[in-house]
């Protein structure tokens, strides 16, 4: 008999097993195990606050000690609880098995001591996050630290790093941290603290992590523990609905980060089809940032913008682009991109209703299941632009930038822009109407990793709490000492 | 009423009889007629013969509309398919519903209809090109000129994604829709139509609106021909408005912005903010009239024999009031109350059936599943279950691949229909429904047709999300579209 699909909870250094109950995979392909959520709910919470001390005695040397450690401790090749987690992933996540194994094996790379060092100065500074940093103002000396909270994160499963991300966003800021794992990603993240109680059972980073499937919405528990008293913050990431789900238990004492749900789109000036050259470039670029972890990101592009205006010549060119855009993605190596595991079939109904319409869309591949080209042959974007995945994309010719502006609001996360002479511009335009990340086209999934601000938020300094101390300078003259019409309140 | 049979002029088919070929010919262009407005006749047709018939019918229709409607030509064309040997074959060349809605939606906000009509012309045998639409102002004004000025009697439907849907039904097509309700609900299966079946003129009651280009509106129109015989004071309607196009599609797009939690303006056309005066006058004592309604049906209707079809949950609220007011069995026994549909997220109570039935003094409830895409209704049995005409293909399709799943056993999927009748359009359909059949075993009623095993669930729904401004929902949609036209400053 095969072995049997654990999601394995890890609490505080200690790896539970028992009492499992079973849970459906998303799209029933894999039902799995996990220890009976409600018998675990009251170990998931540290209790009282200061057990938070013991990660006061770490210096911030010692923390990335540890995450150095995890990430050699995290190679692929010899750890067997992430060569069953990847193995049990690939029913699991929505991406295919060769990206779902890419993301294992290069996850060591986002335990980078030097790229956490940079990270953490640029977006905290290391200073606060270590200590109290002074600095005077008004006759005072005002100091402030960044302290870490008891968070709870409900984390997304499109790709089998978020769990690492918010380990090591939690270590840093010397956080308590419970992490939900989701029904698509069930077994990542348990695999890295079960590699954590292996190595350093009793290490404070170790101990100050909770992880544990349960099923979202799960009222009796949720109820219990989302409560003021057992964390701080909630971190949530996800759909819609997962976030107005998770609303109802903010109260005073418990706050909400939200990763809302996001979609990306991108936009290329005249200026990048000018030649046969730019044109075949852009198409590439354009591939890159769709097929990249076959689209199943919030940075994945969706929609682009193409300013080849709608005049015949421009919809020629817009055609060929997108032609070349789908050879682009059929192009693209299997570790970033392939077939989809299972191409949407209320997408395809949408595609294939406009193939029949050659008059306003020209649908460029999509027979097979392995992904399309919408060009649209007016200024507008297909009617079902959100529900855009499995290497979908939509080409939409404009006239003028103004028009792409519509298009822009508070969902938009990544706007990929090509050529880069036209950055300021449509950055500055887009900021006004909401995106909050830009990139030049086709790098979406190339740069430094998700190290600042996330969804126009700063994670990292929303994690922490942000405590002030104030003490007097002798310059300073107290109240009591002052006369009357001497005395001037500040706020 | 008689409608002109389309001509068909094709020749006759390789492997086909005569007979075969004769008997197909009659329930394309008039199955009611053919089967001689019998229920009992209609529903014992053994389905083998029922599908040899519709095999042969698949065959003519495929070879006449391919070169009539531009949209099958190409995806029969794509698909290489010139005849069908076995009904499974003819799955690929089922519309999805999708293609009733893709147009770019930039040329309803630009009021382009001329363009629009072009895009409709390419899903429908008739020809449109020769009607001027340059005046149209509006899509009311637009598909009121193409009932004036051709067969067709264009059927809206509204989805939350902001669209609006534009399916070229004809008069006809209607027309054949409600003689089905007629014949099915009227008569008692098993027993020969009476006089009084066939020829009575009879009340209708639908607590909706009295016309409209949707077609829980303009289902009123046809009612009042087929039911009452052209008599008007037969019909009762909550509303004596007719439904708004433009006022839904506000709605719709209200609604999907809502949805997605977006916060931006809905624009909305010139033409439009125009109407305002004369659709808040419209609307404006819509609740005057539907409580002013529940009165009259219980005074004027008492003790006659009446025809209700409507949504559920708005029967039971009629119920509700009437039986709070010391009302009830105001019907005669042989009347009929159909219900169906219901507002997603609205949870009827337990009581609901029984409160309907209490107050309008019926035996039992009758359902209906049915869509604005399909001539043919289907109507529950004694048995509660829902029963396809024998001149509709049912087809099932394996949700994930679109396949024709086997026509045996019990099988659950994507419901997809291939009408026959259809006279505006092609007639084959793929739904967003989910469904179950029992293929091989008789229903104990007594009826020979394919039917369902349960109710119907929609996949977006299963999903999480519905696209769909159900017949519930319409009017509250329309008063909050309204609302947010009158708190337009202008």
């Amino acid at each position: 008999m095969s072995k049997r699909a654990i999601s394995y909870a890890v609490i505080r250094g200690k790896v539970h097993d028992a009492d499992l109950v079973e849970f459906g995979g998303r799209g029933g392909d894999l039902r799995f195990f996990a220890p009976d959520p409600q018998k675990l709910a009251s170990q998931l919470p540290l209790g009282s606050p200061s057990r938070m001390d013991d990660l006061y005695q770490l210096s911030f040397d010692e923390i990335l000690d540890y995450l150095e450690e995890l990430g050699k401790r995290l190679d692929f090749g010899k750890n067997a609880y992430m060569q069953e987690a990847c193995e049990l992933s690939y029913h699991t996540s929505p991406a295919t098995p060769p990206i779902v194994r890419g993301f294992y094996t290069h996850m060591p790379a986002m335990f980078d001591r030097t790229r956490i060092t940079q990270w953490c100065e640029m977006s905290v500074g290391i200073p606060y996050l270590e200590g109290w940093v002074e600095t005077p103002i008004n006759g005072s000396i005002v100091s402030i630290r960044a302290y870490g909270a008891r968070a709870l994160h409900v984390i997304a499963g499109n790709g089998p790093v978020i769990g690492a991300l918010t380990l090591i966003r939690s270590a840093v800021t010397r956080s308590d941290t419970i992490i939900k794992v989701p029904s698509n990603d069930p077994f990542t993240t348990a695999a890295i603290a079960r590699t954590m109680c292996e190595f350093a059972p009793d290490h404070p980073i170790t101990k100050h992590l909770a992880v544990a499937y349960w099923r979202g919405g799960d009222q009796a528990l949720e109820q219990k523990l989302y409560q003021p008293h057992n964390i701080e913050k909630i971190i949530a990431w996800g759909g819609l609905a997962s976030v107005r789900h998770v609303t109802q238990y903010i109260q005073p004492g418990l706050e909400l980060i939200s990763f809302d749900p996001k979609r990306s789109a991108s936009v290329v000036g005249a200026d990048a089809l000018n030649t046969d050259a730019l044109l075949r470039e852009t198409a590439l670029r354009i591939a890159t940032d769709v097929g990249a972890c076959n689209q199943t990101a919030c940075s994945s592009c969706r929609v682009v913008y193409v300013m080849s205006g709608t005049d015949p010549a421009g919809l020629e060119k817009i055609s060929r682009l997108g032609k070349l855009v789908y050879e682009g993605i059929m192009g693209l190596p299997c570790d970033l991109s392939n077939k989809p595991k299972r191409y949407d079939p209320q997408l395809k109904s949408h595609v294939e209703a406009l193939r029949l319409n050659d008059d306003w869309f020209e649908v460029i591949g999509g027979q097979d299941g392995e992904g399309a080209v919408i060009v649209s042959r007016t200024s507008d974007t297909v009617d079902f632009a959100e529900a855009l995945a499995d290497r979908t994309v939509n080409l939409v010719p404009v006239d003028t930038l103004e028009e792409v502006l519509g298009a822009v609001d508070s969902y938009t996360q990544t706007v990929g822009v090509f050529p880069d002479t036209l950055m300021p511009l449509v950055r500055h335009k887009m900021v006004l109407h909401g995106a909050q990340r830009f990139v030049s086209l086709g790098y979406a999934f190339n740069g430094p990793g998700l190290v600042g601000p996330q969804d126009s938020i700063e994670p990292l300094r929303r994690m922490c709490k942000w405590i002030v101390t104030e003490r007097p300078t002798a310059a300073l003259k107290p109240l009591w000492e002052r006369k009357e019409g001497e005395t001037a309140l500040v706020a | 009423m008689q409608m002109t049979a389309a001509v068909v002029t094709t020749t006759k088919h390789p492997g086909m009889s005569d007979a075969l070929e004769r008997e197909a010919r009659a329930w394309m262009e008039d199955p009611l007629s053919h089967f001689g407005m019998s229920n009992t006749r209609i529903h014992s047709v053994p389905r083998k013969e029922a599908e040899a018939v519709q095999l042969a019918a698949l065959n003519l229709r495929l070879e006449q509309r391919r070169t009539e409607i531009p949209v099958l030509a190409k995806l029969a064309d794509a698909q290489g398919i010139r005849s069908l040997a076995a009904l499974e074959d003819a799955a690929p060349l089922l519309f999805d519903h999708n293609v009733y809605k893709s147009y770019p939606v930039s040329l309803l906000a630009k009021q382009r209809f001329d363009r629009l009509t072009q895009w409709l012309d390419r899903l429908t045998p008739h020809d449109l090109s020769g009607v001027d639409v340059s005046a149209c102002k509006s899509i009311d004004e637009w598909l009121t000129l193409l009932q004036d000025r051709t067969p067709l009697d264009v059927a809206t439907s509204s989805g939350t994604s902001g669209t609006i849907s534009f399916f070229p039904k004809s008069k006809r097509d209607y027309t054949t829709s409600v003689r089905g309700f007629r014949a099915q609900l009227v008569q008692t299966f098993g027993n020969a139509p009476t006089q009084s079946d066939l020829h009575d003129k009879i009340h209708v009651l639908t607590p909706l609106y009295r016309d409209g280009h949707s077609s829980m509106g303009r289902f009123a129109h046809y009612l009042r021909e087929i039911f009452c015989l052209g008599d008007d004071s037969y019909l009762y309607t909550a509303f004596s408005h007719k439904i708004s196009s433009d006022l839904m599609w506000l709605a719709a797009r209200l609604r999907a912005a809502a949805a997605k939690g977006d916060v931006t303006r809905v624009d909305v056309p010139e033409t439009l903010l125009a109407r305002r005066p004369e659709l808040e006058a419209m609307q404006k004592n819509a609740p005057a009239q539907q409580s002013a309604f529940i009165r009259k049906v219980a005074t004027e209707l008492k003790g006659k024999r009446v025809f209700a079809l409507g949504t559920t949950p708005m029967f039971y609220e009629v119920a509700q009031h009437g039986l709070a007011d010391g009302m009830r069995g105001v019907f005669t026994p042989d009347s009929v109350v159909m219900g169906g549909g219901g507002a997603k997220g609205l949870v009827l109570p337990e009581d609901c059936d029984r409160t309907i039935m209490e107050f309008f003094g019926v035996p039992r409830m009758r359902m209906s599943y049915g869509m604005t895409e399909l001539n043919a209704f289907t109507v529950t049995c004694e048995q509660s279950r829902y029963h396809f005409l024998p001149w509709v293909t049912l087809f099932v399709l394996d949700p994930d691949t679109g396949k024709p799943l086997p026509r045996s056993g019990v099988q659950t999927g994507r419901a997809a229909f291939f009408d026959m009748t259809h006279d505006g359009t092609w007639g084959g359909i793929v739904t967003g429904d989910k469904i179950t059949v029992i293929w091989d075993t008789p229903c104990p009623c007594g009826r020979s047709t394919v039917y369902l095993q349960g109710g119907i669930q929609r996949f977006s729904e299963l999903q999480g999300g519905d696209d769909k401004i159900t017949c519930a929902a319409t009017p509250g949609a329309q008063a909050e579209a309204m609302d947010y036209l009158l708190s337009l400053d202008l």
